[in-house]
């Protein structure tokens, strides 16, 4: 079970901020650029892309649906802030709010609007 | 750190059972008294900054991710006003906050080269720790020892001198062989026991007061895997024999129940390749426990007991073993938040502090159940390192994020400086420079290199100014 688990991880994580930024293109144009990709490998994967620790995993619909219902601006201000066990900031101490909107939107699924936002 | 029972298998069925069972609808999870720094959140206002605990905040003027060391060089170079490095923000010390500038290293992250012949590699600093591993592995190298989690960026551990457990490793700071410094005024500063090498002792530890790391050259060793193995015992009994075990095994930790007479002992040895994984780590366990001491620990006289009786059926002859890579086997997921203090003490006072602390929890009734975290480091000669010149046993103290921790810390804080402990620099105490200064032999020298790279105070936040006297 652990040992499957690694290798996922392993998979996931050992290929790069490339490769995610490939994974973070849908049809209507790339959700994260190569910063936000870098962004996402730093501070957003090491629990994000953990099956079993009790955090909603990226791609994982069930667990999102209910987050997703309360909004791209909610979830964002919970980021920023943190809540519950979600740190502050998910710990990305570089991230402007047009990053945290954007890997907010990637990992919980949401559309992005056209956000700008000031550093 | 912290979190044995949060990162360990603990027979959740029992002790959920035991929490529903004595007290129903006792499940809560918050007490209302939680020490949260306010940093409200305008979307397209400039962002505040919270640390990851939530005990420190701030309304930064500007941010900046510099994202080569070039470009780190010029925007030092050409910057005015008051300035602070920031990691991931896991300190729970104000060493990030500040009005001015806060810089991160973030993009600054990754292998730069690796020699594997030497077993080295230059890595830049904002790497993070669960980056760091992977990255080693590739080249068949690791390093010989990490601290017990893996969010921090590597330049944020240096600067405070991050450690994890075992008589024969030290802190992170002591597997740097080189590393680069980016001054205040914007200079690069190579550094190492060859060259500016009162800098390199200075910046091995420098609680970001030097300027910003930007890589780092580590000493690694052969990649290796190990196995881990945790079981619950009589912490009486465990002390007892600690200096037995702590020299028995490659790494020996242990976890300390307040209000309970039980330990969680973790054992890591390399793995020969026989060793099978056994249970599932329990990040959220912490959160169980403290459900059972509500539920039992405040019943009038038989509390304690009850408690102590209720962990000892629920933990029975429970074993975890993780087996894998050093990097994976070494680090934990850590998902619930706390506060945290943590003083090291001569490693031979370690099993006296310890009973002292947790005979005071008991007698005054201090409302913690947090598992205190006991681990050994070997000294070495970093200047503000803890365990600079003398073989330290840490010991830390947590509370949940969502209670106070101020009451606590208070209580237990003295008995740390009867032991003439010396505080990590990323966790929370109240010592002040006067203070500080008796606990380091090198203190003034470290004041002079601070004061030659930046004369003008420019990375001064308010509590490097106590704690270092600035």
């Amino acid at each position: 079970m652990r040992g499957l688990r690694v290798t996922w991880l392993r998979s996931l994580l050992g290929a790069g901020a490339i490769a995610l930024a490939a994974v973070a293109v849908r049809a209507d144009g790339p959700l994260l650029a190569e910063r936000q990709a870098r962004l996402f490998q730093q501070a957003c994967a090491h629990c994000h892309l953990r099956p079993g620790l009790g955090v909603p995993v990226l791609g994982d619909a069930a667990a999102w649906e209910e987050r997703r219902a309360r909004g791209l601006e909610t979830l964002l201000a919970n980021t920023v802030l943190g809540v519950g066990d979600m740190p502050p900031l998910g710990t990305c101490g570089a991230c402007t709010e047009d990053d945290l909107r954007r890997l907010v939107a990637f990992l919980a699924g949401l559309p992005l609007p056209g956000a700008t936002g000031a550093p | 750190m912290k979190r044995g029972v949060t990162r360990r298998a603990f027979v959740r069925g029992s002790l959920a059972a035991a929490a529903a069972g004595l007290a129903p609808g006792c499940r809560t999870t918050t007490t209302g008294a939680a020490v949260e720094v306010a940093a409200p959140f305008t979307p397209g206002q400039p962002l505040p900054w919270r640390n990851w605990a939530g005990n420190q905040a701030c309304r930064p003027a500007a941010r900046a991710a510099p994202a080569s060391e070039e470009a780190m060089l010029a925007f030092l170079a050409r910057g005015e006003g008051a300035l602070r490095p920031v990691g991931s923000g896991h300190s729970f010390s104000a060493l990030v906050p500040s009005d001015g500038t806060l810089v991160a290293s973030d993009l600054l992250s990754g292998l730069i080269a690796s020699d594997d012949e030497r077993l080295q590699a230059d890595v830049w600093a904002g790497t993070r720790l669960h980056q760091l591993g992977p990255l080693l592995q590739a080249h068949g190298q690791a390093l010989p020892n990490l601290p017990d989690m893996a969010y921090p960026t590597l330049g944020g551990a240096l600067a405070t001198s991050t450690h994890g457990t075992g008589p024969r490793f030290g802190s992170l700071s002591t597997m740097v062989e080189a590393l680069v410094l980016a001054t205040p005024s914007g200079e690069r500063l190579e550094c190492s026991r060859a060259q500016n090498a009162e800098v390199f002792q200075a910046a091995r530890c420098s609680l970001g007061a030097l300027g910003v790391v930007t890589r780092v050259r580590l000493q690694s060793q052969r990649a290796f895997r190990l196995v881990e193995t945790a079981r619950f015992e009589a912490l009486e009994a465990v002390l007892e024999d600690v200096e037995r075990r702590r020299e028995a095994h490659r790494h020996f930790e242990l976890f300390a129940f307040p209000h309970a007479s039980l330990a969680q002992v973790v054992e890591t040895d390399e793995d020969d390749g026989s060793a099978t994984p056994e249970g599932e780590e329990d990040p959220a366990a912490v959160y169980l426990l403290r459900d059972v001491y509500r539920a039992v620990g405040g019943l009038r006289g038989l509390g304690g007991f009850l408690y102590d009786r209720t962990l000892r059926l629920a933990s029975g002859a429970a074993e975890t073993r993780r087996v894998g890579p050093s990097f994976e086997v070494l680090t934990h997921a850590r998902i619930a938040r706390f506060r945290e203090m943590e003083y090291t003490v001569p490693a031979d006072a370690g099993p006296a502090c310890l009973r002292e602390v947790l005979a005071t929890i008991r007698e005054r009734d201090i409302p913690v159940v947090f598992p205190l975290e006991y681990r050994y480091v070997k000294g070495d000669d970093v200047w503000l390192s803890m365990f600079h010149g003398r073989d330290g046993c840490s010991i830390s103290v947590h509370q949940y994020a969502d209670e106070d921790h101020r009451p606590v810390f208070a209580a237990i804080e003295p008995i740390f400086w009867k032991y003439d402990g010396r505080p990590h620099w990323g966790k929370l105490h109240s010592l002040d420079a006067t203070r500080l200064a008796a606990l380091y032999p090198r203190w003034q020298d470290f004041r002079e290199v601070r004061r030659a790279l930046d004369p003008g105070g420019r990375l001064l936040n308010a509590h490097l100014h106590s704690v270092l006297g600035a």
